[in-house]
């Protein structure tokens, strides 16, 4: 596919990148890059994991250098030397990985990034935040701390803090990868009222569904160049945008799947479970839930009703108050036990919970619950590795070069590292929460094929998800979560969308 | 364990810059900055005492580094320096920060002195010797277990409970000395010194003891301990994050405890080399600081092994350069101690503000 010519411009872009190139080592992150962002548009950057955007983005904001091109803003050329520079410029940016600190308040949080001088106003602070936050229609709590917030809620903190640093330009690097629907479409409201007050905005994201409903424009990256540039979306169908991402079609899931094996032991088995969050309120409240082997139970809830707290009891990461879990009918306490009895996980937050910044892809391959291979008092690295080739020759996520570390690697990539582990383990249970977070569509795609594979291995699947497609497509049984309640069951051959919204606002289906 | 204080060389931070040419140039940097700083205001302050800084410096510089002696006497300094910054670094692989070296060192040394005093009469003085080393390793272990223990059953932060510990130890010398193992009513409260023959060695032709040896053995252990061991490998995890280490199943509070012992265990044998090969008694003033001067190298050298022989040869220059401030400009030795404390917090202040960059 060629590149093609932007819709002429009537204005000066805010923003114009002319041939950005960067190279991390062996790696050529952007190749002559281009892209531009006007006042009042909403500029969607998309490609396949590790396709150089939040380098180019990056770079925008002062994170990076490029090795080569230039950059302009409002027609003036400039050389964004760090992020303080370019926030001076009006270039704002709210990372992939959200970084606030959570012991702080929203206010704390947005003094540390505002710089307001010498003498910390916390109150006048305070005061300007609630003001911004009615003025957009980002409604958050000055006084409440981060640790408490929702992941939606931290996301409007942050995109509160770009604007209260004076940004013009608003860079969202896959804000809606860790929302839900609904916090999708309050965000877009946003978006929306950013653009109309005339706002740039640049937002990445897998989903074509989001690229049709909030961008003007969308560029396209592939392996660091520029595949599309700046065209409508409306122009193109879904085939030729996943084409020009991923260079080939997507295959549609395989419809057909065998029935679940019957079986005297269940793969989990909670009776009865309740278990407190880290606030110390209930969060999981009399849950008694069975995954067969060969089942994949899909987990639906509003976020925030008990989905994470269930895993992690599940797993053995968390204390029970009352009840009983088990796993291949031993009885789990603890991490060791359900890793024993066989479990695999793909954790909600890979890279709070699984992600060790310095250390290698081979040596995360180490990480996997079973015993280090061992080689007199050292770790027999070699099996390891044949471990790890093994593994992506069966899963086929191609994951990054062995000798990488964790801290180069692209969101998509990391969560690529974590699930080829977990994923190519001969276990009789699979915990997944969110496994297609941050995934393009291909390997996306090819994540749900390996779920599906591990179904048809014998392993007992836990899904919990988002996204209720993915679920309907992937899963036998629906279990569906209300604060902390199972508030029903829904069973493939009757999947409903309204009957499921019910539930998980706590109705009845 | 807290951000403030990440003791692990973050090499690429998102949002940082992470090309590696100006991250070395950067780090070059920051010493020569933080060590030209220290060296301004100290000399400001050498100023404000009627002396000539320029002078005091050149001085400083002439009997540390080109008198005959005085590379020995830096190395034989040099010794114990190392081993409390190894006794820093072990730990903070696991993110822990051992703040106890000044109280392990002391229990390895009391332990140590014991052993040798009880002994050096009936026992060949060599075994002795070995003896002693090892009950000095085993005393600063055990010291750091209770902070370990304190941990583990009631969540006392190890900054703290080691940090406490060292005035514990320091009160447990005190009594000893001016008590049960007093040599003379008269005098200063000391106890005997060490039959010679139970003396640390030198190498044969100089001054130089055999402690350096043994810490510079210690250095290279500790580097294939942490680098090439599943032990040393777990450490990373648990000290790179906790929560990765206990999903994949790790016997977090096993790691916490084992990186903390042998912490202590190098404090103590620190503890044991500066009794056997340099002081010879327990006083008052036994070992005074060199467990802090330990955790200054370990953090001036970012807790990396190689980089800690580098700054604990620094530290012990400083010390040795302290004698002849006091000697040539007629200052109290402890002005020394300024220009150390100027250094460390010249860097510490520097870590501080990355941390919270990033
Ligand atoms: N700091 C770094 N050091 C080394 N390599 C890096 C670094 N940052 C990114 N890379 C590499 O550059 C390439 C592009 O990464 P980038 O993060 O821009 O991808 P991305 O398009 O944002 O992908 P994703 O959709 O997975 O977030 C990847 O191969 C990545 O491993
Ligand atoms: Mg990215």
């Amino acid at each position: 596919m060629s590149i093609e010519a932007p819709v002429a411009p009537t204005t000066l872009p805010m923003l114009q990148v002319d041939g950005f190139s960067k190279r991390f080592g062996e790696v050529q992150a952007n190749s002559d890059v281009r892209f531009d962002v006007h006042a009042g548009e909403v500029h969607a950057l998309v490609g396949e994991n590790g396709a150089g955007k939040s380098t180019l983005l990056k770079m925008v904001y002062g994170v990076y250098e490029p090795d080569e091109g230039r950059m302009l803003i409002d027609g003036e050329p400039v050389a964004l030397g760090s992020p303080a520079a370019a926030r001076s410029r009006g270039v704002g940016m709210v990372f992939q990985d959200l970084r606030l600190v959570p012991a702080f308040t929203v206010t704390e949080n947005i003094a540390l990034a505002a710089n307001p001088g010498p003498v910390l106003r916390l109150k006048d602070l305070a005061a300007e935040i609630a003001e911004a936050s009615a003025r957009h229609g980002l409604a958050v709590h000055p006084n409440a701390r981060v640790r408490h917030l929702s992941i939606g809620e931290r996301q409007r903190v942050e995109i509160l803090k770009v604007l209260m640093t004076g940004a013009r330009l608003i860079i969202l690097d896959e804000p809606t990868s860790v929302l839900a629907p609904q916090e999708v479409d309050a965000l877009f409201a946003v978006v929306r009222q950013l653009t109309e007050a005339g706002f740039g905005i640049v937002i990445v994201t897998h989903k074509l569904g989001e690229v049709r409903a909030i961008a003007d424009r969308v560029t396209v990256l592939r392996a660091g160049r520029t595949v599309l540039h700046g065209v409508d979306p409306d122009d193109y169908d879904d085939e030729q945008l996943i084409e020009a991402m991923v260079g080939r079609a997507v295959p549609a899931l395989p419809a057909e799947r065998g029935p679940v094996p019957p079986s005297d032991v269940p793969a989990l088995e909670l009776t009865g479970v309740s278990s407190r969050g880290d606030r110390g309120h209930e969060a999981l409240t009399d849950i008694s839930l069975r995954v067969q082997p060969g089942e994949l139970v899909g987990i639906a809830g509003v976020a925030g009703s008990g989905q994470r707290e269930l895993c992690e009891v599940a797993l053995g990461l968390r204390p029970t108050t009352s009840g009983e879990v088990r796993i291949g009918g031993a009885s789990v306490d603890s991490a060791r036990d359900a890793i024993g009895a066989g479990a695999a996980s793909v954790p909600e937050d890979p890279v709070a919970d699984s992600v060790v910044r310095r250390l290698t892809v081979l040596e995360h391959m180490g990480l996997d619950g079973r015993r280090i291979p061992a080689r007199g008092l050292g770790v027999d690295w070699a099996a390891v590795r044949a471990r790890m080739t093994d593994a992506d020759a069966r899963l086929g996520l191609r994951i990054a070069p062995a000798k990488r570390r964790l801290s180069e690697l692209s969101g998509g990539n990391i969560q690529r590292v974590i699930l080829t582990r977990e994923l190519a383990l001969d276990s009789s249970l699979v915990v997944a929460a969110y496994p297609s977070r941050g995934l393009d569509v291909a390997n996306a795609r090819r994540t749900q094929e390996v779920l599906l594979e591990r179904r048809a291995a014998g392993s007992g699947v836990l899904m919990v998800s988002e996204d209720l497609d993915e679920l309907m497509a992937l899963a036998d049984r629906i279990v569906v979560m209300h604060d902390g309640h199972v508030s029903g069951e829904v069973l493939a051959a009757d999947f409903d969308r309204q009957a499921i919204g019910r539930l998980m606002v706590g109705g009845t289906s | 364990m807290t951000t403030l204080l990440d003791p692990t060389p973050s090499l690429v931070e998102p949002g940082e810059r992470p090309d590696r040419r100006a991250a070395a140039l950067r780090a070059t940097g920051r010493w020569a900055a933080a060590i030209g700083g220290a060296l301004v205001i100290f000399s400001a302050l050498l100023l404000l005492r009627g002396a000539n800084p320029l002078e005091a410096l050149g001085d400083m510089w002439v009997s540390t580094f080109l008198r005959g002696r005085s590379l020995a006497e830096i190395l034989n300094v040099m010794a114990p320096i190392t081993l409390a910054a190894l006794a820093v670094l072990v730990p903070a692989r696991a993110g822990l920060t051992n703040v106890g070296g000044e109280g392990q060192l002391m229990l390895g040394a009391i332990a140590a002195g014991g052993t040798a005093l009880a002994l050096d009469q009936q026992l060949p003085g060599p075994l002795v010797l070995v003896l002693a080393l090892v009950a000095g390793g085993v005393a600063g272990a055990a010291w750091a277990g209770v902070a370990a223990i304190l941990r583990l059953r009631f969540q006392v932060d190890e900054a703290v409970s080691t940090l406490l510990l060292n005035f514990i130890a320091l009160d447990l010398l005190l009594f000893l000395i001016y008590q049960p193992w007093r040599e003379s009513a008269a005098g200063q409260p000391t106890t005997r010194e060490l039959a010679d023959a139970a003396k640390m060695p030198v190498i044969t032709g100089t001054v130089i003891n055999v402690g350096i040896i043994v810490a510079l053995a210690a250095t290279v252990v500790v580097i294939l301990v942490l680098g090439r061991t599943r032990w040393g490998f777990r450490l990373s995890v648990v000290g790179g994050n906790a929560e990765a280490a206990r999903r994949a199943g790790m016997n977090v509070a096993g790691l916490v405890i084992s990186a903390l012992i042998v912490g202590g265990l190098l404090a103590g044998l620190a503890g044991a080399i500066q009794f056997t090969g340099i002081e010879y008694k327990l006083r008052a003033g036994f070992g005074l600081q060199i467990g802090y001067l330990g955790f200054l190298a370990s953090w001036l050298a970012r807790h990396r092994p190689l980089p800690v022989l580098l700054a604990s040869f620094v530290l012990a220059a400083l010390a040795i350069a302290g004698d002849s401030l006091q000697l040539d400009a007629q200052l109290p030795a402890a002005s020394v101690n300024i220009l150390t404390a100027l250094i460390l917090a010249a860097v510490l202040g520097w870590t501080t503000v990355k941390a919270r960059r990033a």
